[in-house]
């Protein structure tokens, strides 16, 4: 008897370990962002966590999380889209133009019409851009990764021709309150509230559904954590913004282009053959998926995505610059791969990218706030980027 | 010990999980000899010279191979230790960058260097003298990738001799040759046997032995049956040799019931969309009834898994012929059009084709069915997925802890259930299946039998490809024998011997006796 308590003592203290390992792996990149913040809000002298910045923060991290999205299935299917940013930027130019030198003289005092057009038309360039590099790679069989790069300079040289070197303004009334404009106080609460249930309801559908197809159940507490966990963030979100001027729009955009994402990840075929071909591109060929149609659909859902970063970008930014969207890709690349995204195809989640767009935003806009020499900014992501990788590596090595 | 022998196995024991592929193997190989080694497939033959080889290296097996008196102790992953030992390997898939020149790719590895760079005329000069001594003709400054297949191996053959190679292993040296260069390929190892190399033949195609080894050695189910000086042996001994065993009781009883014909393939002929001049499938005509299991045999590179691709419309174009699934003429040119059409293939390489791995059990087995359980436009009914695919796991009796663990931690023969799940869903008239129980244990070779049994009587109708003869014979109904993208004959399995279908899939005729 004597003996049987240590070891059974040790029993637990292995499981708890295994635990603590298996949801470390699983939230480190969560936990690597609260260290983040912890740490900027230390050297800022706790400025870094207040409302103004939580809410810049998350404007901040918009555009690259639109990408970031839509990057995740391109690369689920082994490929590489290095001409989002750019386009990005291109559509935010042809948006600019539009604003400022053609709706004001077809029809000068429709400023709602004229946004709404500017949108449609930023929305449709993106969309098109996409289906011309999509049909090149899925159909003539030209890699992506040199598609898209030549796709990188061709929207840059279209910037240059559209902007003609200069700045155009994009500051017209409604339609920059696409990006800087607030929900009232009021909506940002029912959203929270809205959310959290819907949050709880899903946990427990799936594990209703999950018991009745005898699934293996994780451990209720740790389900419990991870909603609460969830739940928290938006509160505090929420709480946090509203303490300033609300829930800006482009975040509510984001979410509601993020979670119409997850459900087509999740819940469509063409979701589930993305990650079929990513898995095994020849079982899936065999399963009689078409692959080039699949992929040819991601291409155009990229560049409909990167339509939609554009717009934003010109309302948030307020102009149309030459510089509009200059390495955005790398940062949508970058958010995807600290989001726990493999290289190597099959493996991402669209939750994974947003967290990884965030964790960007947050370096870039805590190092700002410290004053670090951009030079410095770039050595200290360039770490970051590499660890987070790494500890993922590491973890999933030794399960 | 002789010192006319230069390399002799002992007891050479090598047991892979569930299978023994070499039992107690001992013979002798003569200096300067060729020596041939023949058996079915699986019968070892591999095993064997991947131990010669150091892929599986020394510790890895039982018994001992001495090399030169000495014994051989390949460390882990160390292929280059046997060839600098003198042991090289001519490859079954030829093993050369295709983008390089010649030279280059006969001193891959070891290249002449001085101060640290490549003395490129020395190369070129060496890769010339070696080429010459052993009256290869190929040019050195020649890119890989526009020679013959002939030339390609000759290549390699000079990349084993340049480095000093006392032992060459040609592993199936002629599948890909055409006649003529069959002819040089002889030329050059009588050429090598003036200079003192020897050399281990493996072949399929039994009448090489008789024109160019001195002795042979036959396996079979990894066990030495014999080894014999070839002028003591004809074709039809080596055959017996090969096949010669009884037939245990592995095989689950099936009363046949096989209805109307379903599916119907005359005359087909097909070539490579790559090459249009190669033929892959040259004439293959067979029938298939309703509950009926139809055996395909046939020697590795006659064809058998490049005709069920073509029916699955995943390979070779169809050039001439028909394909006719319940009376109607079809023409799949794409898996989506042959699932729809009624067909379904389980693939041979079942993690390389069959599966996702990285996915879950339920992800596998609805990949292709998705279409079943989309109501609306958009939406996969999760509950209806779930249903189905639990309900097909339960009766192929798939074990998994639960639906959704990934299928790469399944054992072989569950991943194979799953594969065949997959493609039971869809419900289809005729089912291909490309080596069911390869890799799998002998307990879940079983179930698959039982399995494939049941699926007949309910009527489907099955086509297996094996290169197991007893499998193929204690399976099914008809076999239909290829050789060389040809089907032979199509033979009701009572009149089917195994001497028979490795005379038709050898192309040899046996003398009656």
């Amino acid at each position: 008897m004597a003996s049987s308590t240590p070891s059974a003592a040790k029993g637990i203290k292995t499981e708890l370990l295994n635990l603590i390992r298996r949801n470390l792996q699983t939230y480190t990149i969560l936990i690597a962002m609260v260290a983040i913040w912890i740490l900027f809000s230390i050297t800022t002298g706790g400025l870094y966590l207040a409302p103004q910045n939580i809410s810049n923060l998350f404007r901040q991290m918009s555009v690259t999380a639109f990408l970031a999205t839509g990057m995740v299935l391109v690369i689920v299917t082994g490929g590489i889209d290095l001409s989002v940013g750019k386009l990005a930027g291109f559509v935010s130019v042809v948006a600019a133009y539009l604003q400022a030198k053609v709706w004001y003289h077809i029809f000068p005092d429709q400023p709602f019409l004229a946004a709404a057009l500017s949108v449609l038309i930023g929305v449709l360039v993106g969309t098109l851009s996409g289906s011309i590099q999509g049909y090149i790679i899925a159909y003539l069989g030209i890699p992506a990764f040199i598609v898209t790069l030549g796709g990188m300079w061709l929207f840059n040289g279209l910037i240059l021709l559209v902007t003609q070197g200069k700045t155009i303004a994009a500051n017209q009334p409604v339609f920059s309150e696409i990006a800087q404009g607030y929900l009232p106080i009021g909506w940002g609460w029912g959203l929270c509230v809205v959310f959290i249930v819907f949050l709880f309801w899903n946990m427990f559908r799936s594990r209703a559904n999950k018991r009745k197809y005898g699934f293996e159940l994780r451990p209720l507490y740790i389900d419990l954590l991870t909603s609460g966990f969830s739940a928290l963030m938006v509160f505090i979100y929420v709480l946090s913004v509203n303490r300033y001027r609300g829930v800006q729009n482009p975040v509510f955009l984001l979410a509601i282009v993020a979670m119409v994402m997850m459900y087509i990840s999740n819940n469509t075929r063409f979701g589930r053959y993305a990650y079929a071909i990513g898995g095994n591109r020849e079982a899936a060929r065999l399963s009689g998926i078409n692959i080039r149609d699949v992929i040819f659909k991601i291409f155009v859902l990229m560049g409909t995505l990167s339509g939609v970063a554009g717009i934003v970008l010109a309302s948030y930014v307020g102009y149309g610059t030459i510089a509009a969207g200059q390495g955005y890709e790398l940062d949508a690349i970058a958010a995807c791969i600290l989001g726990g995204t493999s290289t190597l195809g099959g493996i991402g989640t669209i939750p994974g990218a947003l967290i990884g767009s965030l964790i960007i935003a947050s370096l870039s806009t805590g190092l700002q706030m410290m004053n670090v020499a951009p030079a410095w900014q770039y050595v200290l992501k360039a770490i970051v980027l590499i660890l987070a990788v790494l500890i993922d590596v590491y973890f999933k090595k030794s399960r | 010990m002789d010192p006319d022998v230069i390399l002799a196995f002992e007891n050479v024991t090598k047991h892979f999980p569930g299978v023994v592929a070499l039992k107690d193997v001992s013979f002798q190989i003569r200096r300067g000899e060729i020596h041939g080694i023949c058996g079915e497939n699986g019968a070892g033959k591999s095993t064997l010279m991947k131990i010669l080889s150091g892929v599986y290296p020394y510790g890895t097996y039982e018994g001992r191979v001495l090399y030169e008196n000495e014994e051989l102790q390949l460390r882990q992953s160390s292929i280059r230790e046997a060839t600098e030992k003198g042991i090289a390997i001519v490859y079954q898939e030829l093993a050369l960058v295709p983008t390089m020149t010649v030279g280059e790719n006969i001193f891959l590895g070891h290249e002449p260097v001085e101060h640290g760079v490549i003395n490129w005329n020395r190369l070129y000069a060496d890769a010339q003298a070696v080429l010459k001594k052993y009256g290869l003709d190929v040019d050195p400054h020649a890119i890989v990738s526009n020679l013959g297949v002939g030339k390609m191996q000759m290549v390699e053959i000079a990349k084993a001799l340049s480095e000093n190679a006392r032992v060459l292993i040609l592993d199936e040296p002629t599948s890909a040759l055409s006649e003529a260069e069959v002819q040089k390929l002889m030329e050059i190892l009588r050429t090598l046997k003036q200079h003192g190399i020897t050399c281990i033949y493996i072949s399929h195609r039994l009448e090489e032995f008789f024109r160019i080894t001195d002795r042979i050695t036959v396996l079979r189910d990894g066990q030495v049956v014999a080894t014999r000086p070839v002028n003591e042996l004809t074709q039809e001994d080596l055959v017996r040799l090969m096949v010669g065993r009884e037939m245990k009781e592995r095989f689950p009883k099936r009363e046949a019931r096989p209805g109307e014909v379903v599916f119907e393939v005359r005359d087909l002929v097909a070539v490579d969309p790559d090459r249009p001049e190669r033929k892959v499938i040259d004439g293959v005509s067979f029938d298939v009834r309703r509950g009926e299991i139809v055996g395909i045999a046939g020697l590795m590179g006659s064809g058998r898994t490049e005709l069920v691709m073509t029916l699955f419309g995943e390979y070779a174009r169809v050039v001439q012929g028909a394909i006719r699934l319940n009376g109607r003429a079809i023409y799949p040119r794409s898996a989506r059009q042959a699932i729809n059409a009624g067909l379904s293939l389980v693939p041979e390489d079942r993690k390389g084709m069959g599966l996702v791995l990285i996915q879950s059990v339920l992800k596998n087995i609805s990949l292709p069915n998705l279409s079943q359980f989309v109501n609306g436009a958009f939406r996969i009914n999760a509950d209806a997925e779930l249903k189905a695919c639990m309900q097909q796991a339960r009766s192929l009796n798939v074990k998994a802890p639960a639906l959704d663990v990934a299928v790469e931690t399944l054992s072989g023969g569950n991943q194979q259930k799953v594969v065949i799940s997959k493609w039971l869903l869809s419900k289809p008239s005729v089912l291909i299946m490309d080596e069911p129980t390869r890799g799998i244990d002998v307990g879940a070779k079983f179930e698959i039998y039982k399995l494939m049994n049941m699926l007949a009587e309910q009527g489907v109708a099955i086509i297996m490809i094996s290169s197991d003869l007893e499998e193929i014979l204690g399976m099914s109904d008809r076999v239909v024998v290829l050789c060389r993208g040809r089907s032979m004959a199509t033979l009701p399995v009572s009149e089917a011997t195994m001497e028979r279908i490795m005379a038709l899939a050898t192309g040899i005729t046996l003398t009656a006796n």
